[in-house]
């Protein structure tokens, strides 16, 4: 432990993720000392992670299980859609999937590393549309902090000029890939619908960044990264947190409550060691809260007292509210066109090298959608590593070939299918939240969440809009659609949770009155109170959270380190 | 696991396991420990009060776990296969790929034994098609013997062939339904055991996995092909 490392601390961060590791990063480097409290146990993706070992070498061919559901080497420690010994409830009539890992960086080590920032209309949606909330902040007011967070992680991308899709300053973004053959395919069939392809925003390095490697593009980056290229919080966060030596790291420890001193400051945080099961007290002068949305969430509800009867900053009842996910939906089609293609390395960076923005503001400006929101569209697919299940591709219609004739069909369709995913902003209503499940708790006897979800016409329609933009840009492509894809956006439409982009639940605002914490992730109620996770969020843009929760966890912080060099907390 | 071998072995030798010793004994441990039973369904349900969604408990009993190692792993789950199952799989799989002139068979690379580590093991989707599989071997026994007086392995090859070849088309009697879909499951985990392996990355032509300096993108040929496609295609 370094020296001068005891309690009480400046600051005790609950989470070791995209919020927690921000906060940490940003406070050391502040001067502050330090506790982050991590439930998962120690991780460290440069010995830990399965680099180029292939499908053979790992059980079943490496396919998904309900012990590692992303797959065998998927960077997911201790679960996934569920961990053991810690459950959550759904209320009858809702699907809701809750994806936790329990691991030092959490989400952070196996995230899609799609680094989208958001836009300026995506801060005042209501005042476009009248629906959801306005943040409590604007685009510009982000900017600079998204600026400084592209420049620290190492963000891939290019200026394109498209609407509500901020290009960033010179020298913030790294020279992106070129687009692999089928993305260059694909790109067209767009394009010929005049929807513009962009380069993605990846959270990879594609030149050396603060010694470490740039990518080497062989081996998925939902392994994590052995070379640090891509962004963890485990390889790019914490490590030159630590270096300060303001930073102490206890793993196991899952918080459970924020303790409270007689004036109605918080003094920390208890937490039970989920290895020996004892539960234990760390004191700090300041308590940030990245947990995860919903955990963070459940932390706040769970901590009752005489002040917080219905639990902390939560007279309001908005704690666990206005939960949201991304509405996602996906259509794969088969690419005859891409049958007679020479051997092509699709490998590149572990994710997409071009995306396709939202493109549609002008046409809801002018009422010709029947659906609010946008979404923007991943396709992937290709040349990439064979895997188990290929063979369910390999045997339609007809007779089961075998032998030579077998070869000759499995080469023919290797790499032509094209899988299209749709990730679309959802509004905040009434029916998705989260509260505390009355009877069912954990193995430590702690209460757990409950999720409630419907998703409104809003999603479904957008949802029904995305899969004909699919059916269209394969046909126009020569292509069919594989079967199973629904048109109704009901049916089309994921599941609650799915896209684990969950957020809101503690979100922010403008006033005390219909917010939990303010434009800065200090609650109203609490004033040495912070939440720098995805929580915060006031609506959720079809951008992948990440990148937000970054830029938003570190001006949070450097706020809380300003208030604490003047004494404020 | 070992590492793929690329010879062919002889014709109608019996099928080798190709696991190594280390895998092999870490299953002969699992076995010994094993209380539940070889083969005991895994328990899918956690107990949740009535309205609510039961969510399937982990880590599932008998698997690898929620933290398995990654780079080191072993399979704790013991082989149900019979000695006979193994083999009548090997022929199967020479059936379904043998080797070409430039790539080694499905036995050669081990697929039997991924099969039987496939239909083993405790998780749902594995579960769910041990009976199509199980079922499907024994149907093929019996009908060896029905029509040939003899065990899968020692009737004549050509007789096998056939009984083989008469399961790849959708049959019209409904009392084939059954072994086409075993033959159906059989043929798709071959595939997927077979393709997930150095040697058939090369014979399908996956040529990643390889570190670069850079990522050149498409070759002007494959380049070229997209464009004369796409022309086609009037994009």
């Amino acid at each position: 432990m370094p020296t001068g490392l005891t309690e009480p601390y400046d600051v005790v961060i609950v989470g070791s993720g995209a919020g927690g590791g921000m906060s940490a990063y940003s406070l050391t480097h502040a001067g502050l000392k330090v506790l982050m409290l991590e439930a998962g146990r120690h991780y460290d993706p440069v010995t830990e992670t399965a680099m180029f070992n292939i499908p053979a070498e790992a059980p079943l061919r490496g396919t998904g299980t309900p012990d590692k559901p992303f797959g065998f080497y998927d960077a997911t420690v201790d679960g996934g859609w569920q961990v053991p010994n810690e459950p959550y409830t759904v209320a009858e009539g809702s699907q809701f999937m809750w994806w936790r890992p329990r691991m030092l960086g959490g989400r952070t080590n196996h995230w899609g590393r799609i680094s989208l920032r958001f836009g300026p209309l995506d801060f005042k949606p209501r005042s476009r549309d009248g629906l959801g909330y306005d943040w409590p902040i604007t685009y510009d007011d982000l900017a600079p902090w998204y600026d400084k967070v592209e420049r620290l992680i190492g963000v891939t991308g290019r200026a394109q000029g498209l609407e509500n899709t901020p290009d960033s300053p010179e020298g913030c973004l790294m020279t992106p890939p070129p687009p692999r053959g089928y993305e260059h395919f694909v790109s067209r069939g767009f394009e010929s619908m005049g929807i513009p392809v962009a380069a993605m925003h990846a959270a990879v390095l594609t030149q050396p960044l603060n010694g470490r490697a740039a990518c080497f593009y062989a081996t998925h980056c939902g392994r994590g990264c052995s070379i640090r290229a891509n962004f963890q919080s485990t390889t790019v966060l914490l490590p030159p947190a630590m270096q300060t030596g303001n930073l102490e790291i206890r793993t196991n420890a899952l918080v459970y409550q924020v303790d409270l001193d007689r004036t109605g400051k918080a003094k920390g945080v208890s937490y039970v060691d989920r290895v020996t099961g004892e539960h234990h007290s760390a004191a700090a002068r300041t308590v940030v809260l990245a947990a995860g949305a919903c955990e963070s969430a459940r932390i706040l509800l769970n901590s009752k007292s005489s002040l917080f009867p219905n639990g902390m900053c939560n007279d309001h009842g908005v704690v666990g509210r206005y939960l949201m996910d991304s509405v996602g939906t996906s259509v794969s089609g088969q690419f005859p066109a891409l049958e007679n293609l020479p051997p092509t390395n699709d490998d590149g960076m572990g994710l997409e090298h071009v995306y396709v923005p939202w493109w549609g503001y002008g046409k809801q400006d002018r009422k010709e959608l029947d659906f609010p929101r946008g979404y923007h569209i991943e396709f992937g697919g290709g040349r990439s590593m064979p895997s188990v299940s290929m063979g369910r591709y390999l045997d339609g219609g007809g007779e089961l070939t075998v032998g030579d004739d077998l070869r000759a069909q499995a080469r023919r369709m290797y790499g032509t299918v094209v899988g299209f995913a749709a990730r679309g902003e959802m509004i905040p209503n009434e029916d998705c939240y989260c509260d505390i499940d009355p009877t069912v708790t954990d193995k430590w006897g702690i209460p757990v969440l409950r999720f409630h979800w419907k998703w409104s016409e809003h999603e479904t329609r957008q949802a029904a809009h995305s899969v004909q933009t699919f059916l269209e840009v394969i046909d126009r492509l020569g292509g069919k659609p594989l079967p199973g894809y629904q048109t109704d956006g009901a049916k089309a439409i994921s599941r609650g949770g799915e896209i684990i982009h969950e957020v809101g639940t503690v979100r922010m605002g403008g006033s005390a009155k219909d917010s939990v914490v303010n434009q800065y992730g200090r609650s109203w109620a609490v004033p040495n109170l912070f939440v720098t996770d995805g929580a915060v969020l006031a609506s959720s843009p079809d951008k992948n959270p990440t990148l937000s929760i970054l830029a938003l966890s570190w001006r949070s912080s450097e706020h809380l380190a300003e208030m604490a060099r003047r004494g404020e907390l | 696991m070992s590492d793929p071998i690329e010879t062919d072995p002889e014709a109608g030798a019996p099928y080798v396991s190709r696991i190594d010793r280390r895998t092999a004994l870490s299953w002969l441990g699992a076995a010994a420990a094993s209380i539940g039973g070889v083969g005991a369904a895994p328990e899918q349900a956690a107990a949740t009060p009535a309205g609510q969604v039961p969510v399937l408990q982990v880590p599932v009993p008998g698997g690898y776990g929620t933290d398995p190692n990654l780079k080191h792993p072993t399979i704790p789950w013991p082989r149900l296969f019979t000695p006979a199952q193994l083999q009548a799989v090997a022929l199967l799989c020479d059936f379904i790929l043998p080797a070409s002139a430039d790539a080694p068979s499905a036995r050669a690379v081990g697929v039997p034994d991924f099969v039987d580590e496939w239909i083993s093991a405790p998780y749902p989707e594995q579960v769910a098609d041990r009976p199509v599989i199980l079922g499907g071997l024994t149907w093929l026994e019996a009908e060896a013997r029905r029509r040939h007086g003899a065990n899968l392995t020692e009737i004549a090859s050509a007789d096998r062939a056939a009984l083989f070849r008469a399961l790849t088309l959708t049959p019209a009697d409904p009392a084939l339904a059954a072994p086409h879909a075993f033959f159906r499951r059989l043929r798709q985990l071959t595939i997927g055991g077979y393709y997930t392996t150095k040697p058939g990355f090369k014979d399908i032509g996956y040529i990643g996995n390889v570190a670069m300096k850079s990522y050149p993108g498409p070759s002007d040929e494959v380049k070229a092909v997209l464009e004369r496609e796409l022309k086609k295609l009037g994009l």
